[in-house]
């Protein structure tokens, strides 16, 4: 009846063994933190050790494209290191570097490296602890033009709004401007610290809140230029596709699913049928309605997901996601139904969208349909290791190349056309060939609508893309567009002086 | 590289290396022991129920031995026996180095070898028979 | 005829059967430990004096060597060395490696007390005023009394294999006495107060846990493995005896519900399967046991709040980064500082700017702190020195005379492997954190002094000699009630 103590000793061997592979498995752990992960945990800006090193010891320089500083360190009477920025334009750029309320923008992004603590591997790693000086911080330079910077500030003023000004061929962000902005040196000097962020959290007008990346706004005409490149893309229109019912539907509006779409602007077209070149001209919602139905939610989603839309944009600082639609509904591409998507066509659905997203669409076109993720590191530069270029930015195709051709022709056509120099008056650049589109975000009930442009100059070989945007600002056409057509004349107004 | 450095981590790297050693030399204690171990294990004995009127437990049944046994009507002992005669704690078997004893606990009815009583502690041998109560057990060698 | 002799003459004969006899490989095995734990403390006790200059980010000029409280050292290495002489003198024919390598794991502990901020715990004793260290030191010294007298003094189990049910009326009073009386901290009913002393019970609990079941399981296990239900492919032994499991996991879950002591639940239940599988050797109920198990887990995060909060913190801590994640975050960080060499013992951050980033560093993470000094390198010597202590004690279990032994020494073992593990496991983020201590390290009376008991009964169990008989002698009414064969 007994089984005999044989049996009890072979299962007090498999529990010792189960038990020896559980160690092995927290061995394993162990590893996994200190060795795997260690350089993510060690450089983490939130951990103490971060923080008590950051008290005492200085970060490398933050510069512009030309080598003007941007943001140093500075020491109290008590030999600890604070932060200090050189204006506020590059405040929702750079951030700021506080003990007090941690990091944010490029001095998050680049922490590690700006304090000199990062780690390649773990034999460096160890070496290191031999070495009596353990940090080596680097300077950053970015790609940003402090004078344009400032430029682009000026001119959005007292408006909450956005600018993002880039070079489409690397991706190269020029200028990054969000108003109203903030005294990112208030924020990081100890002494000034909690009054300065206390005045900004509490202000309505939301100066701590990047517009540029964070700001997600109804698009409005501007998002046509995704429209027509998904549609041309996908081969369901062609840039002289017509449809003869739109002069008609101008009038009495357009019956999509029971549901009538009224635009009723643009007599200056008269009963003529639009083709791509003259709805964009002219700005046609009945014309991009029709074609965006001809599309069909799934291709117009693809091709703006390709664009950077679904997702965070890949960049050095957060951005939110930009959205076609809502998403989850029954109809191809998750509208809730062809009332959406006509509506979505022309910007006006459950559209939106980050400036620095139309920005990328606006370069996406200007760089002949390849799209350049955007950047802002452009090197680092430190004693011990010298100067490290940040590697270039990865590209993709998104559209062919007869495709973004046809775009750019309407998109030129909108701004120097007949019809577009009356609705987008400003944009031009002198001297140079600009392409654009401007857009009226109608928000529904009253007050004005907010007010876009996307352009890019000069068409035929772009070297800067841009995109503005003002809260409130009115019509595209009336703020945005001068207000863009000035930025890119100081743009090659500043090379003309460089020579 | 300067003095302090070096010299404290020398001292920080030699405990790293003690600890080592300590486990290295455990676990070398631990092999040697491995290696002299692996022996088979019999039990100590066993009890076989000869008579049981009252049939807890039943005749026949047989009992693997620990080194301490007892037995008596209360739950708590080893062998249970459930008869009228005998006392909550009765008796105690143990094995001690080579040989076993039993011992009477105190009992109302006293514990018998052979038939004879028991005062304290009194060896018994393998074949030898235990009665508690009405209950005989025969002490019998463990099977291996 | 020397003095000596003729008063050893006069002694019980008990005392006169004794023989001393030396344990070499213990006194080894200690020497190297003294030799690794001084040269601890010289690294301790000299990056702390150098601290002040390498706080400022440069460097001492000179090296000042120093020991971290080498008064404290000493007296503990003392101790140690008296348990082995008094070991000695008596003749125990005990384990030589339990002793090294627990005394080695309570060093460590006692270096990182002294190396914490010392007004983490501060206890008036006689005037005087003791800090974390010194306390941390007072207990490790009366724990290594209990392994000694135990370690000694136990020549028969026959104390614990008779009252098995004594004992688990004890323990069960123990926990409703916890339940009624204990003292609240942080939501969590655990600690019992006897005048200026608390003691968390669930500590000792789970020693009278083992005990108990030792009885109960080596009693049964022949019903046990015998099979009368079937259940599709699982076999299943008769039905009333699955009650004690049912049991158990109640309990297990009482103690979540009403203590909120996940850690114990956690532990009470691991041991309880494997000891269940150690004495039937039957893997079909530690499945069922950890299928209950599932699902109770499941129905208290749906119940429980503090259930709830425990996953999800595991799950991503990052979410609240500064408030319900902060410990386990740290903790990661802590980790992640100390690479793969560790920061060097002292040179670690336990305090920033005077404050805690881990406020339970002491009792629950002091295996982050160990790692952020010692590195991984570290923490596998101290995961190494647990399994020793694990695989010894399992070794003394399969060399035990008989069930009871066998399964009591499997069940003490795996008691402080098991909750090694656990705690280790939720600093590392392997498994939810639980509160429980590391066992010998950790700061607390309670946990060294219960794991001091666990020691000392493995060494008494390892004892191949205890058999040997005293010379047969009237039994007397005393020596029944003490139990004790001697």
């Amino acid at each position: 009846m007994s089984t005999g103590r044989a049996g009890l000793a072979g299962s007090i061997v498999r529990t010792g063994v189960a038990l020896t592979l559980a160690f092995a498995i927290l061995a394993g752990g162990a590893g996994y933190w200190t060795v795997v992960e260690a350089q993510r945990l060690a450089t983490a800006p939130d951990n103490p050790a971060v923080m008590a090193a950051a008290r005492r010891l200085p970060r490398g320089l933050i510069e512009d494209r030309f080598g003007r500083w941007i943001a140093r360190s500075a020491r109290t009477d008590t030999g600890e290191t604070y932060r200090e920025y050189r204006d506020q334009s590059v405040s929702h750029v750079v951030g700021y570097a506080s003990v007090i309320y941690g990091m944010t923008g490029l001095e998050r992004a680049y922490d590690a490296e700006l304090r000199g603590v990062t780690r390649a591997d773990p034999i460096a790693d160890l070496l290191k602890k031999f070495d009596p000086q353990p940090v080596d911080p680097s300077d950053l330079r970015t790609s940003i033009d402090l004078r344009l910077q400032r430029a682009a500030v000026e001119a959005l003023g007292s408006d909450p709004g956005a600018v993002v000004l880039l070079d489409p061929r690397t991706g190269e962000v020029l200028a990054l401007a969000s108003t109203p902005t903030y005294d990112a040196s208030g924020i990081a000097n100890p002494a000034t610290a909690r009054a300065t962020f206390a005045a900004h959290e509490g202000d309505e007008r939301q100066p701590l809140l990047p517009r540029a990346t964070l700001g997600r706004y109804v698009p409005g005409s501007v998002f046509k230029i995704v429209t027509a490149l998904a549609g041309l893309d996908a081969g369901a229109i062609a840039p002289d596709t017509t449809y003869p019912d739109q002069p008609e539907a101008e009038r009495a509006g357009l019956a999509v699913s029971g549901f009538r779409i009224r635009d009723g602007h643009h007599p200056q077209t008269g009963s003529r049928p639009l083709d791509l070149v003259g709805a964009t001209e002219a700005s046609c919602n009945i014309w991009y309605a029709l074609a965006g139905l001809d599309t069909g939610g799934q291709a117009l989603t693809e091709t703006a997901a390709e664009l950077g839309f679904g997702e965070a944009i890949p960049f050095e600082l957060p951005v939110a996601s930009s959205q076609v639609t809502n998403g989850g509904g029954p109809a191809p591409g998750g509208f809730s139904d062809d009332v959406e998507l006509a509506s979505a066509s022309f910007g006006q659905g459950e559209t939106f969208v980050t400036p620095l997203q139309m920005a990328l669409v606006a370069a996406t076109v200007a760089n002949g349909g390849v799209l350049v993720q955007p950047r802002l590191g452009l090197a680092l530069t430190s004693e011990r290791t010298g100067t490290r270029e940040i590697g270039a930015s990865p590209s993709a195709r998104v559209v062919g190349e007869e495709v973004a051709r046809a775009v750019r022709d309407a998109m030129v056509a909108a701004v120097e056309g007949e019809l577009g120099r009356q609705f987008t008056a400003g944009a031009k650049v002198p001297g140079v060939t600009t392409a654009g589109k401007s857009g009226t975000a109608e928000l529904g009930g009253s007050g004005e609508p907010h007010s876009w442009f996307i352009g890019f100059a000069p068409a035929e070989a772009p070297e800067i893309a841009i995109a503005v945007l003002v809260e409130r600002g009115g019509r595209g056409g009336e703020r945005a567009a001068p207000l863009a057509g000035d930025l890119m004349a100081r743009y090659f107004a500043l090379k003309e002086e460089a020579g | 590289m300067d003095g302090f450095v070096l010299t404290i981590w020398l001292v920080r790297i030699a405990f790293l290396v003690l600890l080592y050693l300590v486990l290295f030399a455990v676990v070398r204690v631990l092999l040697r022991d491995l290696r002299a171990a692996a022996r088979d294990h019999v039990a100590l004995g066993r009890l076989v129920v000869v008579a049981s009127p009252a049939g807890e437990p039943p005749a026949g049944m047989s009992f693997d031995l620990d080194a301490v046994t007892t037995l008596g009507r209360d739950v708590n002992n080893t062998i249970v026996i459930d008869d009228p005669f005998a006392s909550a704690e009765h008796a105690s078997l143990t094995y001690r180095g080579r040989s076993w004893f039993v011992e009477d606990l105190g009992s109302t009815n006293g514990t018998y070898v052979n038939g004879a009583p028991i005062d304290g502690v009194s060896p018994i041998g393998f074949g030898d028979e235990i009665q508690v109560g009405e209950v005989r057990l025969r002490l019998d060698r463990g099977r291996p | 005829m020397t003095a000596a002799a003729s008063a050893a003459r006069g002694l019980p004969a008990i005392l006169a059967a004794i023989r001393p006899r030396p344990r070499g490989r213990e006194l080894m095995l200690l020497g190297a430990v003294a030799a690794a734990l001084l040269v601890g403390s010289l690294s301790l006790g000299t990056t702390l004096a150098a601290r002040p200059v390498l706080d400022t980010g440069s460097v001492p000029e000179t090296v000042e060597p120093a020991l971290a409280d080498g008064r404290a050292l000493a007296t503990y290495l003392v101790a140690l060395l008296a348990v082995h002489l008094a070991f000695v003198v008596t003749g125990r024919r005990t384990d030589e490696v339990l002793l090294p390598v627990v005394g080695l794991l309570g060093g460590l502990g006692l270096l990182l007390m002294q190396r914490l901020p010392q007004g983490l715990v501060t206890q008036s004793f006689a005037g005087l005023e003791l800090g974390l260290g010194q306390v941390q030191l007072v207990w490790l010294l009366l724990a290594l009394g209990v392994v000694g007298t135990l370690g000694i003094v136990v020549r028969s189990d026959r104390w614990l294999r008779l009252y098995k049910y004594t004992w688990a009326a004890a323990g069960i009073a123990l926990l409703l006495l916890t339940f009624v009386f204990g003292r609240e901290v942080n939501g969590q009913r655990l600690t019992l107060e006897f005048g200026p002393v608390a003691g968390q019970p669930s500590e000792l609990l789970k020693v009278i846990l083992v005990v108990f079941l030792a009885g109960y399981l080596s009693e049964n296990r022949s019903l046990l493995t015998e099979e009368s239900t079937r259940l599709g492919p699982i076999r299943l032994p008769p039905l009333p005896y699955l009650a004690p499991m049912a049991a158990m996991w109640a309990i297990a879950l009482g103690i979540v519900v009403v203590q909120r002591d996940l850690g114990a639940a956690l532990l009470f239940f691991a041991v309880f399967l494997a000891l269940l599988y150690v004495a039937t050797g039957r893997l079909s109920y530690v499945l069922i046991g950890v299928a209950l198990f599932l699902a109770g887990s499941a129905i208290l995060y749906q119940l429980f709040g503090h259930v709830r909060d425990r996953v999800d913190i595991w799950l991503d801590p990052f979410v609240d980064p500064l408030g319900a994640g902060y410990q386990v975050i740290q903790a990661l960080y802590a980790f992640g500082r100390g690479g793969l060499l560790g920061t060097g013992l002292g040179a670690g951050l336990p305090t920033v700017g005077g404050r805690m980033p881990i406020p339970a560093i002491h009792t629950d993470f002091p295996l982050a702190a160990l790692g952020e000094e010692l590195g991984l390198v570290g923490l596998l010597a101290i995961l190494g020195l647990y399994l020793v202590v694990v695989e010894r004690g399992l070794r003394i279990a399969a060399a035990a005379a008989d069930d009871f032994r066998a399964i009591l020494a499997a069940g003490l073992s795996l008691v402080v492997g098991v909750q090694a593990f656990i705690i280790a496991a939720g600093n590392l983020k392997l498994i939810p954190l639980t509160g429980i201590t590391l066992p010998f390290i950790s700061y607390g009376g309670s946990s060294l002094l219960a794991n001091a008991v666990v020691v000392g009964l493995l060494l008494a169990l390892s004892d191949r000699g205890v058999e040997p008989p005293p010379p047969p002698r009237p039994a007397g009414r005393l020596r029944r009630l003490v139990g004790a064969g001697r």
